[in-house]
């Protein structure tokens, strides 16, 4: 191959590069220039690419609206509540399949852990939708929420505690009982420590993933509690959207997910890959 | 229960220095640790999926849920659903946005992936530019559907008014990206914005995993660029690859919330998917009998897919030295 083909070849993958670049922030650009005009530009026949007045009052218009503050406590006390729960019931099993349960039967059982995370929702969330209804705090209720992301958020915390303990040394809690420590202690204070930034992602994943969701939150609440993603379509006044206020809270709300992307990039890739790439 | 009577693998240092009580407690700590997850996914998960196995062979309506009424009916809800245009309709329209959305997504994201490794030469711009083309991921998806449906509107929408300035677009051309011929193209687009940047992820981050000796030897030997690539990195990414295209794969073919907020499955059922039909059958209609042999044909797909998939992990995981 001459000098110059390479050349152009590398110049080709650049501008697609470049292209895909524009392509994927012409929409952020678009979203924040429209979370700073006043609704009367956004509805022109032709947008402004560039806007002629800035309001910056729009994102105080949401932190003055007692439903979009409601939406964010929503949302904060589901994922919150839910990450807790994964947390931990995920790190026990994922601590006892990684060093106790290393036959057949805990490798299967593994798996099926994991599996329950691929199926498809529909099947779990429509009979969920009347079994709650049963329950006295009905489908309309936090505990539906916190309960129901655990069909998504417990099988993926089980399984990458379970990657992140076998990747922790067992040599040192092996240490830590000739010693003569209880095995409380040496899992506190020996084990635990290792796999803490592990834990740390497992938290933010399954944070991000219920900070998130849509589809449970829409099919099943909406009056008493209502969390963001359902919160921010609603944004209308009478017939019409208020584009704006939309714009505005979608950029606010993702910004805790983003913010732990960018702290904690190489053990997000290990969860998101289910444990294969190392990161 | 036989297999979960076998004993677990203890090593020896757990039990050593315990009362003969303490070793049979300690022994079953570890099954109790996993069985309290294993008892609430049965509850959460295993559990209403047998009820809808149950109820895909009844006449069950609203009404007969909570009158107790309804009635046996073999396998007529699967021969409705089989035979019914709108579920035909629906499965070409998977298989669309499957293609185009899943595949797009690995095929970008792979080559994005490779060309920004390879030709961004500063380490620094390319953990910006990663972390740019990544964004897209941290919105949820319906906000993705809000945001593409408000850039693609018809009359004064961003997109079509970029392709007019750019001089791509005659202003009296518009392009309907919502109406019933390119809705489901629409759906795809704003998928494939979001979700090009896991397998995107993933395989940049499989790329810098991987180690710089091999490298080192083929440039020695003179391989060229294109030969070290097809190669050494292809081979060496391929299942990383193939777990990326897979996660995508069963996102793509589970969740519906863009086609709730860009589309509601319109105009005219042109962007129904069959999960977005058995949801609205199940909770929107009440047809749960119906809505629960959608849901179980949709749930068969996925455990073959899904059990192929796991052995799949199951082997790139012990080729690691690690299950």
């Amino acid at each position: 191959m001459s000098e110059t083909t390479a050349r152009a070849i590398r110049f080709l993958l650049l501008a697609f590069l470049g292209v895909w670049l524009f392509f994927t922030l012409f929409p952020f650009y678009f979203q924040l220039i429209t979370s700073l005009k006043p609704v009367a530009e956004i509805n022109r026949m032709i947008p402004t690419f560039w806007p002629e007045v800035l309001v910056p009052g729009n994102y105080a218009g949401i932190f003055a609206d007692p439903g979009s503050l409601k939406a964010l406590q929503d949302s904060l006390i589901v994922a919150l509540a839910n990450t807790a729960l994964s947390l931990f019931l995920g790190t026990l099993a994922g601590y006892a399949l990684a060093r106790y349960l290393k036959g057949p039967v805990g490798e299967n059982l593994a798996f099926w852990i994991l599996s329950n995370r691929m199926f498809p929702p529909v099947a779990v969330l429509i009979p969920m939708f009347f079994l709650f209804d049963n329950t006295p705090w009905g489908t309309d209720s936090y505990f539906s929420l916190i309960v129901l992301y655990l069909v998504f958020n417990l099988p993926l915390a089980t399984w990458l505690m379970m990657v992140f303990f076998r990747d922790a040394p067992v040599e040192l809690e092996e240490a830590a009982y000739v010693d003569g420590w209880k095995p409380f202690q040496a899992f506190f204070r020996v084990t635990l420590p290792l796999v803490l930034p592990g834990m740390i992602s497992v938290a933010m994943l399954c944070f991000i993933f219920a900070w998130n969701e849509y589809l449970f939150a829409n099919l099943l609440t909406g009056t008493n509690v209502k969390t963001f993603p359902v919160h921010i379509p609603t944004f209308t006044q009478g017939s019409q959207t208020l584009w704006n206020l939309v714009m505005a809270f979608s950029l606010v709300a993702m910004l805790p997910p983003v913010i732990m992307f960018v702290l904690l990039r190489r053990y997000m890739v290990r969860g998101l890959s289910l444990g294969v790439v190392k990161g | 229960m036989k297999q979960e009577m076998a004993a677990p693998v203890v090593p020896d240092w757990f039990e050593a220095g315990r009362t003969p009580r303490a070793r049979i407690v300690a022994r079953w700590v570890p099954w109790v640790m996993v069985g309290i997850p294993v008892v609430v996914l049965l509850a959460i998960v295993v559990y209403p999926t047998v009820w809808m196995a149950y109820h895909a062979f009844q006449d069950t309506n609203m009404m007969g849920l909570f009158t107790g009424r309804y009635s046996y009916v073999g396998w007529q809800n699967f021969a409705n659903v089989l035979s019914d245009p709108r579920f035909h309709n629906s499965v070409v329209n998977l298989g669309w946005y499957l293609t185009f959305g899943a595949t797009l997504e690995v095929l970008l994201g792979t080559a994005l992936a490779l060309v920004l490794y390879e030709l961004v030469p500063r380490p620094g711009l390319r953990v910006v530019l990663l972390v740019a083309m990544v964004l897209p991921m941290m919105l949820p998806p319906s906000i993705v559907g809000v945001l593409w449906k408000f850039l693609l509107q018809a009359n004064n929408g961003a997109v079509n008014h970029l392709l007019i300035n750019l001089g791509l677009m005659a202003p009296s051309e518009r392009i309907d990206w919502l109406g019933v011929e390119l809705s489901l193209t629409s759906l795809v687009i704003a998928d494939v914005w979001q979700w090009t940047a896991l397998p995107l992820l993933i395989v940049y981050s499989g790329r810098v995993s991987l180690p710089p000796a091999i490298y080192e030897a083929a440039r020695v030997d003179g391989a060229s660029r294109f030969t070290v690539l097809r190669r050494l990195t292809l081979p060496m990414l391929k299942e990383i690859i193939a777990i990326a295209f897979i996660l995508r794969f069963m996102d793509a073919y589970k969740f519906v919330d863009k086609v709730y907020v860009m589309t509601s499955g319109g105009p005219a059922q042109s962007s129904e998917l069959p999960v977005f039909i058995a949801f609205q059958k199940g909770i929107r209609e009440f047809q749960i009998g119906e809505a629960a042999a959608y849901a179980w044909l949709i749930f068969v797909v996925a455990a073959v897919v899904i059990t192929l998939f796991l052995q799949y992990l199951k082997r790139v995981l012990k080729a690691q030295a690690f299950a």
